[in-house]
């Protein structure tokens, strides 16, 4: 029998493809898709329709963060920290901030701590808005997308009114927050997740229960509780697959351990695709439960934001690891100091790097038009895989 | 309503009729220029006079985009027989905004007050050397800052 | 050189630019944090489709105007390089935000091109990180005021200043070329 090569790439940059003696295509998807976000690469071998084995190629977005948080102050890595998931840009600054606080034994005041959860919660909606409207448009429905950017454009405002920045917040400061917030800031915020809990059922309406949709993901890409062990999954991924997991429950930080009769952990027990996004679709529910019940806290709690700081900040010799929920999963950030301005090492654990890596077993005897809905259901962020 | 087949789909359809009854929340940009918070980093603009040519906010520039150069010139003495002091002029502040990212530290830093942040956004450029503005520029868009928002009361006096 | 090359008239030239100013079909190289600023920008709050600039192109070749929103890292850089030859002339290319300008908060990273400008001819710098999308409007209204003072000629390709800066025009050899290699394949 003679036997064919046939080596296709799709997407640019369609590079290094191998020969392979085989009739299997190798196709190439990436790392510029239009059907994928950001810009990672998967190599994949088909039969037919049936994906053999895929491959993730990751660094096509590696900015080197960490070699650069080790000619940075702690300052300037929370400005660096922003940007690896700019999704959840808030909470990445925080770990730092949590973590270089640890090593100077400082106490952080009461309304920061406050003021910083709520931050949090709101950034986890952002985020989640994010994906509640990129997976169904990545599948074929266009329409959620908009609904979900009119509610970030909501809390966005409010953010940027309190932070500056829209989605950079560079709002946390080692010892506190930057300032005090507005005056009738908070009342804003209330006033934007109201409207955004209102209008939520426009998005869930759309989207959770449509037929097109539900053929698409339910019993897709099935993710066992066993893999998500072996792989370090974190998140609303792995709570879809009924790891019950969540630090903010389990190893409370922040505020979260006075929260925890408003704090209501998303889970599901399928760990198909649509488990995936439900989770996320009910998180935002909880998270702005969680936005109220700071908010109602905030009323009360009265005093400083931040601590004064000395003129150079220089963490004691040692080394910490401060984790985070994070709205994609548990982000760790380790630290090891000599006692200088700048870290002396600064390890990066982001949540999409251990996600994305379960792929390789996840997709091998998919279908290909079910590969995207597999691949955007796994809520990753490119620079958080790449860093 | 998902027990009948199609259920799903016509609560969808449902949901955008509804919407399309609604008012718009589009922003008409160009001719309706934004309200934007105060706070808002936009870009940052110099007060000169403020300026001790201290060089805390180039040092500090986690990009350093800030550039900065500078002159010692002699006073004469304020009083008679009084000695000469020296003072430091400054003759270039410009900040590189292909650079910058908006971070604010700078802003932070200054201890005299000399930059701030406006919330303006319209300096897109065809060249990119000029985006490099210097104190001219820079002069300019202090007069665009407004003022910073009150706190919130329940937050420290000060 | 022929009569293609000639610049046409006035009145010529207006109705083609104002054709062109008004009908940008923008692909967006999302890279980054950026491209969450240019998604938003597209979305109903902001909403560029009513300045004539249409998300709807299914790749470069359909494209008109690019928008590199995010950091162009070394290992990125010639599949950047690749689709700006694809697209068909006139092209335009805007740079947005800090790291597609000039590596912005990553200056000093061993893997990241500084600016998107060292591989590509760019028309309009964005200046932000990430520029909010009314930044990103303004940056189109320039760019549409540049294609209005464009010379043109029948065949296409705009003259001028932007011709002098890209001598060599993309020919069909460099458009079909193969796929480019690296050296040692992963």
């Amino acid at each position: 029998m003679v036997r064919e090569e046939v080596t296709v790439g799709v997407g640019d940059a369609a590079a290094g493809l191998h020969e392979f003696p085989t009739t299997d295509m190798t196709l190439n998807i990436g790392p510029q898709h239009p059907s994928t976000h950001g810009v990672l690469r998967l190599r994949i071998v088909l039969d037919g329709e049936r994906v053999v084995s895929a491959e993730p190629i990751v660094g096509y977005m590696h900015r080197g963060a960490e070699k650069l948080f080790e000619v940075r102050d702690y300052r300037q890595i929370i400005v660096l920290a922003n940007r690896h998931d700019w999704l959840s840009a808030f909470s990445n600054e925080l770990g730092v901030a949590l973590a270089v606080e640890r090593m100077l034994g400082m106490e952080v005041p009461e309304r920061a701590t406050w003021l910083r959860t709520l931050l949090a919660e709101l950034n986890r909606i952002l985020n989640h808005l994010m994906f509640l409207g990129s997976y169904p448009l990545e599948i074929g429905a266009i329409t959620p997308v908009f609904y979900a950017f009119r509610e970030r454009e909501t809390i966005q405002a409010v953010m940027e009114e309190a932070a500056g920045g829209r989605m950079h917040f560079m709002f946390n400061r080692v010892g506190g927050i930057k300032e005090e917030v507005p005056a009738g800031w908070t009342g804003r915020v209330r006033q934007a997740v109201a409207d955004v809990r209102s209008r939520m059922p426009d998005l869930d309406g759309l989207i959770r229960d449509n037929e097109i949709f539900l053929a698409r993901t339910r019993g897709i890409g099935v993710l066992t509780p066993e893999q998500v062990d072996a792989f370090g999954i974190s998140g609303p991924v792995a709570r879809a697959s009924g790891v019950d997991f969540d630090l903010r429950r389990d190893e409370p930080y922040l505020a979260y351990g006075e929260l925890q009769e408003s704090l209501r952990v998303v889970t599901r027990t399928v760990g198909d695709c649509h488990s995936r996004f439900e989770c996320l679709l009910d998180q935002v529910y909880a998270s702005l439960d969680l936005a109220d019940a700071c908010l109602d806290r905030l009323a009360s709690v009265t005093g400083p934001v931040n601590v004064r700081l000395p003129k150079t900040l220089k963490a004691p010799e040692g080394h910490t690891y401060a984790w985070t929920e994070n709205p994609l999963g548990l982000n760790g950030y380790f630290i090891v100091s000599r006692g200088e301005k700048t870290p002396w090492r600064c390890k990066l654990r982001s949540a999409s790097f251990n996600n994305i890596q379960v792929l390789t077993e996840l997709l091998p005897g998919t279908l290909l038009p079910d590969l995207v809905a597999i691949l955007g259901s796994m809520f990753f962020v490119v620079g958080d895989i790449d860093k | 309503m998902t027990d009948l087949p199609g259920g799903g789909l016509a609560r969808g359809l449902l949901i955008t009729l509804r919407t399309m009854g609604r008012r718009t929340g589009t922003q008409q940009y160009p001719d309706v220029q934004p309200a934007l918070p105060p706070r808002s980093r936009g870009v940052i603009g110099l007060l000169e006079e403020n300026c001790t040519v201290c060089m805390l906010c180039a040092r500090e520039c986690p990009d350093w985009c800030i550039y900065i150069d500078s002159h010692k010139e002699t006073q004469a003495p304020a009083v008679e027989g009084g000695r000469e002091r020296q003072r430091n002029v400054l003759d270039r502040f410009a900040i590189d905004y292909a650079l910058c990212m908006y971070c604010g530290i700078c802003v932070d830093v200054c201890p005299f007050d000399a930059l701030f942040w406006a919330p303006e956004f319209e300096y897109s450029e065809y060249d990119i050397r000029e985006m490099t503005h210097e104190k001219d520029r820079l002069a300019e868009w202090t007069r665009t800052a407004p003022p910073p928002p009150a706190h919130d009361p329940n937050g420290a006096a000060g | 050189m022929g009569i293609g090359d000639a610049v046409l008239p006035d009145p010529v030239k207006f109705v083609l630019n104002w054709g062109r100013r008004y009908s940008l079909w923008v692909f967006n190289f999302g890279l980054a944090c950026c491209a969450i600023e240019f998604i938003a920008t597209s979305m109903g709050r902001h909403d560029f489709i009513r300045l004539g600039v249409i998300p709807f192109a299914h790749g470069p070749r359909q494209a008109d105007l690019m928008v590199v929103s995010g950091t162009v890292t070394d290992k990125m850089a010639p599949a950047v390089k690749r689709l700006y030859e694809q697209m068909p002339e006139p092209k335009y290319v805007i740079s947005f935000g800090a790291c597609s300008n000039c590596g912005g908060p990553y200056w000093d990273s061993y893997s990241v091109t500084k600016g998107v400008d060292q591989i590509i001819p760019v028309d309009v710098y964005v200046p932000g990180c990430p520029p909010r999308p009314e930044a990103l409007l303004q940056g189109i209204l320039r760019l549409q005021d540049k294609i209005a003072g464009e010379q043109v000629s029948l065949n296409g390709g705009a003259r001028g200043a932007r011709a002098a800066r890209s001598p060599e025009r993309s020919t069909a050899r460099v458009l079909t070329a193969p796929l480019v290699r690296p050296d040692s394949s992963p």
